[in-house]
């Protein structure tokens, strides 16, 4: 040990020992605060998992505590770490050894002897490291500093085994769930669904104008939306409507422009005798006839005897130009007009002073008649389009047969015989108009359906079943045959022209709605039930009674109509019909109250409150409704 | 021979002289190894000792044997009420010289000697007691006008009896704080008394023999105070200094209780060099923590002055000091 290399090992060997000892004095700290920690964090963690187990708290709670725990633990990690990271005396693991071996400070002093420069120690100094060598090399950190099992150990361990024991454990509390969110209840059965398709398919088989297929797509897209639920109620009660005044509005056009254009065909037609039998036709839209008219002319030009005169056949091709030109002259005479006035209104507007930024009332006043003016011609010119887009083809045939007529007449005749086959196309396109009504009743029929589904559910359909049975004078269902319009009950699908309510096939309650093409006054059937409506569109005739020329309106009025939105909440007609059948049916004798309403008009008619020319149809009227005996 | 050579020869005389000194003295006293042992601190401290205990416990016999066995002059200071300063100093007396004229002498009082024994020291007045003041702090006495120094080394050892309280004068603080040590000798154990009875009514007698002489006790104390202290030592003796003060942080609860005054900065230096001394009486080279908490006692029982509820509720300053080696550790207050 006398050696310097001896002396600087011994030392190294000094130190080794003495920071050995040091990292077990902080591990010893740190272990024992974290014993000391401990069983606090982990009680707290018994109580808290308890808690969430036991009281099954909000989530919010259970994240504070979590939190807390969380935080208890940081506060704790910290503290442990300080204890063992803290700076401490420089020689505390030098001494510990010293106390453990009772070297009376030789290493400690060794250890500090030695850090100072050689010129400072003195002697007495240099003894004391050798000294301490000598005395230090047995040192043994691991007994001088042990690591006492703390006594908070089996508390821990007692607190670590219930944690996870309550970790483990499922306390069955009655939690009360959010209802899950609803399936919405389907709007159709799916009976009723397959029947609409079904019926949906036949008009898309038939239908020839693209816009009726294209309402025809959309239904069909809405069907689905049913049957999928994509929608609720008042949707499908919106796009119903929707689609119904589309229809409508088309048909009205439709209608309107063919109309006009028809007349002003039949107006210029009507001026050479030839034709003028087509033009009668014309006139009363039997295009039909118009079209045999248009054939027999064609077939009496083609005939090389009885041909017509010369003038008759210049007649009949300024007649046939004249009506070729209508509906593009008409279109070009709107459009001069509307020139016209939208030249006048931008003069009007240039009057606009830059100051006042207003007109005065005068010019203000003709400024909205010229707007006015400009929306009515808008309107005319979309209606002679539409009128010219229709009537396109037959305007061409009798612009052709018109100039041929001078110059090869059989050839001038096979034209005209082309312009009847328009008007048999036209007729057909007619037929459209009729498919569209067709699927704007089948509209109804499904809005008719819809109400009832909602309204009552199960058990309002089941007294409309049975309360048809009854008004049909049957007493058990399945049992009738199905037979069109006659409003009895069914098997099998339903036909056009009915309304289905109820489940599953053969055992639907059919009620015929008369609304059939041609069937307006339909007294249906054997039972109670009666066609529920009259037929659609307008009459085409006048009465043969009427005296004079039909009533004839010098205005020029436009229909408009208006219709709500049917949100589906209203009475459905078998609910009406089924009210007032609840009430009773047989309340009263029908001879008694016969006689109190005829009775009540007698009183009236002598009375003079009924005019004169309406006694006869009230007496007729009750005539035909008398009670038969 | 090199430095550290020289110095460990030089602490090997010392122990041998040492051994000697313990061995020569156990001869005539019976037991009491650490009185023995805080007197020879004292000697080596070049400083003084108060020796308190019951008559008949062999103070002045443990003074007188020290003084043999040092080969020392020794003089003996019995203090009684009417005992004067200048019976302890000395005093001047006219004289007449050999020309038959009359000169002033100053004829020196028992101060002046290597050893003092100042028996029952509190039975003197304050006045009488403070005599000794400049002799203990200074090594030196002023008589008029003269000064006279005093030869090292110079150990005051005094003695007072704690149970006679009618007509004592308690050491002042001032005083106290100049005594190195404060020794209590205890009542010796059945051995001992056996002991003391064989050697003390048999036949036997003890002739002892100085067994180091004044220079050598010089060298011995010069060596003392080569010995180094650790900083980590002297802080520790440091911290229990602190501690004995009640208004300081590292107070502990008795000192805060039942101290009025702490130590002394006299008590540090106790303290420190009696640790030096521990060392070299232990072999060592260096002064150690142990050392200074063997000393502590001893070094600061006299310099703790206890607070009137101390005094009421019979604590000693020893139980304050044993709490305060408990509470203060090693290397906490480095």
């Amino acid at each position: 040990m006398n050696s310097p290399s001896d002396r600087e090992r011994g030392l190294r060997q000094l130190k080794r020992a003495a920071r050995r000892a040091e990292r077990r004095l902080r591990l010893s700290a740190a272990l024992t605060r974290a014993f000391t920690a401990l069983p606090l964090l982990l009680l707290a963690s018994v109580a808290g998992l308890t808690f969430i187990k036991v009281v099954r708290p909000s989530a919010a709670v259970e994240r504070g505590l979590t939190t807390a725990i969380i935080a208890g633990l940081a506060v704790a990690v910290v503290w442990v770490a300080w204890a063992a990271l803290r700076r401490r005396p420089h020689l505390v693991g030098a001494e510990r050894l010293d106390v453990y071996h009772r070297l009376h400070d030789r290493v400690s002093n060794a250890l500090v002897f030695s850090e100072l420069p050689a010129a400072e120690r003195t002697p007495m100094m240099e003894l004391a490291i050798q000294d301490g060598l000598e005395h230090g090399q047995k040192l043994d950190p691991r007994r001088a500093v042990p690591f006492h099992l703390p006594r908070e150990l089996w508390l821990v361990a007692g607190l670590i085994v219930a944690l996870a024991g309550i970790a483990q454990l499922e306390v069955r509390t009655v939690r009360k769930l959010p209802p899950p969110p609803a399936l919405a209840a389907p709007l159709l059965t799916e009976d009723d669904l397959e029947l609409f398709r079904e019926r949906l398919e036949e008009l898309a088989r038939t239908s020839q104008d693209p816009e009726q297929s294209a309402a025809i797509g959309r239904y069909n897209a809405l069907l689905e939306d049913i049957a999928a639920r994509r929608v609720d109620r008042e949707e499908v009660f919106r796009r119903l409507a929707e689609l119904e005044r589309e229809l409508n509005r088309d048909l009205d056009a439709d209608r309107e422009a063919m109309d006009e254009g028809l007349k002003s065909l039949a107006r210029e037609l009507e001026k050479s005798s030839l034709t003028r039998k087509a033009a009668e036709a014309l006139q009363e839209k039997r295009l039909e006839d118009a079209e045999k008219a248009l054939k027999e002319l064609a077939e009496k030009l083609s005939r090389q005897k009885n041909k017509p005169s010369r003038a008759e056949l210049e007649k009949l091709r300024q007649a046939l130009e004249k009506a070729s030109k209508g509906n593009r002259e008409r279109l070009a005479a709107i459009d001069r007009q509307r020139q016209e006035l939208q030249a006048e209104r931008e003069s009007l507007l240039k009057k606009k002073k830059p100051d006042a930024g207003a007109l005065d009332p005068k010019d203000q006043r003709a400024l909205e008649q010229n707007q006015r003016k400009l929306e009515k011609l808008d309107r005319d010119r979309a209606r002679a389009e539409r009128s010219s887009k229709q009537m396109d083809e037959l305007d061409k045939q009798l612009a052709e047969a018109a100039r041929k007529l001078m110059q090869e007449m059989g050839e001038a005749a096979k034209h005209l015989e082309q312009s009847g086959e328009s008007l048999n196309r036209m007729a057909q396109k007619d037929l459209t108009t009729e498919q569209k009504k067709e699927l704007l009743r089948r509209l109804e029929e499904l809005r008719e359906v819809l109400r009832q589904q909602g309204k009552g559910g199960k058990e309002q359909l089941e007294r409309l079943r049975r309360f048809s049975q009854r008004a049909r004078g049957q007493s058990r269902p399945g049992q009738g045959q199905g037979q069109d319009g006659k409003g009895q009950q069914g098997q099998g699908k339903g036909q056009p022209g009915e309304l289905r309510i109820g489940r599953g096939s053969g055992q639907g309650v059919e009620i015929d709605m008369g609304q059939s093409p041609g069937s307006s006054q339909g007294q249906s059937g054997q039972g109670d039930s009666q066609g529920a409506s009259a037929g659609q569109g307008r009459g085409l005739g006048h009465d043969p009674n009427i005296q004079g020329d039909p009533t004839q309106l010098k205005g020029e009025t436009h229909d408009v109509s208006a219709a709500g939105v049917d949100s589906g909440q209203g009475t459905a007609s078998a609910e009406v019909i089924y009210g007032a059948a609840s009430r009773g049916f047989k309340v009263d004798g029908y001879k008694d109250i016969f006689v109190r309403y005829e009775t009540v008009a007698e009183q009236n008619i002598e009375k003079d409150e009924i005019p004169p020319g309406y006694r006869f149809y009230v007496r007729r009227y009750f005539q035909l409704i008398r009670p038969r005996e | 021979m090199s430095d550290t050579e020289q110095t460990r020869e030089e602490i090997a005389k010392f122990s041998r002289k040492l051994a000697e000194l313990r061995e020569e003295i156990g001869k005539m006293i019976v037991g009491h190894r650490d009185v023995v042992d805080g007197v020879l601190t004292c000697l080596l401290a070049g400083s003084h000792v108060l020796l308190e205990g019951v008559p008949g416990l062999g103070k002045t016999m443990l003074v007188r044997t020290l003084a043999q066995v040092l080969g020392l002059d020794f003089s003996r200071i019995q203090f009684t009420p009417d005992l004067m300063p200048a019976d302890i100093i000395g005093t001047v007396v006219l004289d007449e010289n050999a020309q038959g004229g009359h000169v002033f002498e100053f004829r020196r009082g028992p101060v002046f000697a290597h050893v003092v024994l100042a028996d029952e020291i509190n039975r003197a007045t304050p006045k009488t007691q403070s005599a000794l003041l400049e002799a203990m702090q200074e090594h030196r006495v002023t008589v008029g006008r003269n000064t006279y120094q005093l030869e090292e080394p110079y150990l005051v050892l005094a003695t007072q009896n704690p149970l006679e309280m009618e007509g004592t004068y308690p050491l002042p603080e001032a005083q106290l704080d100049r005594f190195f040590f404060k020794l209590n000798v205890p009542f010796p154990g059945r051995d001992e008394l056996a002991r003391i009875v064989e050697r003390t009514t048999g036949g036997h007698q003890v002739e002892l023999k100085a067994v180091v002489n004044r220079e050598e006790i010089l060298e011995m104390q010069a060596l003392v105070r080569r010995v180094p202290a650790a900083e980590h030592v002297v802080h520790y003796a440091i911290s229990l200094l602190e501690a004995t003060h009640p208004k300081h942080k590292a107070a502990t609860d008795l000192v805060k209780r039942f101290v009025r005054t702490g130590s002394s900065p006299r008590g540090l230096q106790a303290m420190v060099l009696a640790a030096k001394i521990g060392a070299l009486f232990g072999g060592r080279f260096a002064a150690s923590a142990d050392d200074v908490r063997g000393a502590a006692v001893s070094a600061l029982r006299h310099r703790l002055l206890l607070s009137f509820e101390g005094e009421a509720e019979g604590i000693t300053s020893d139980e304050i000091i044993a709490d305060l080696l408990k509470k203060v550790e090693p290397g906490k207050g480095a």
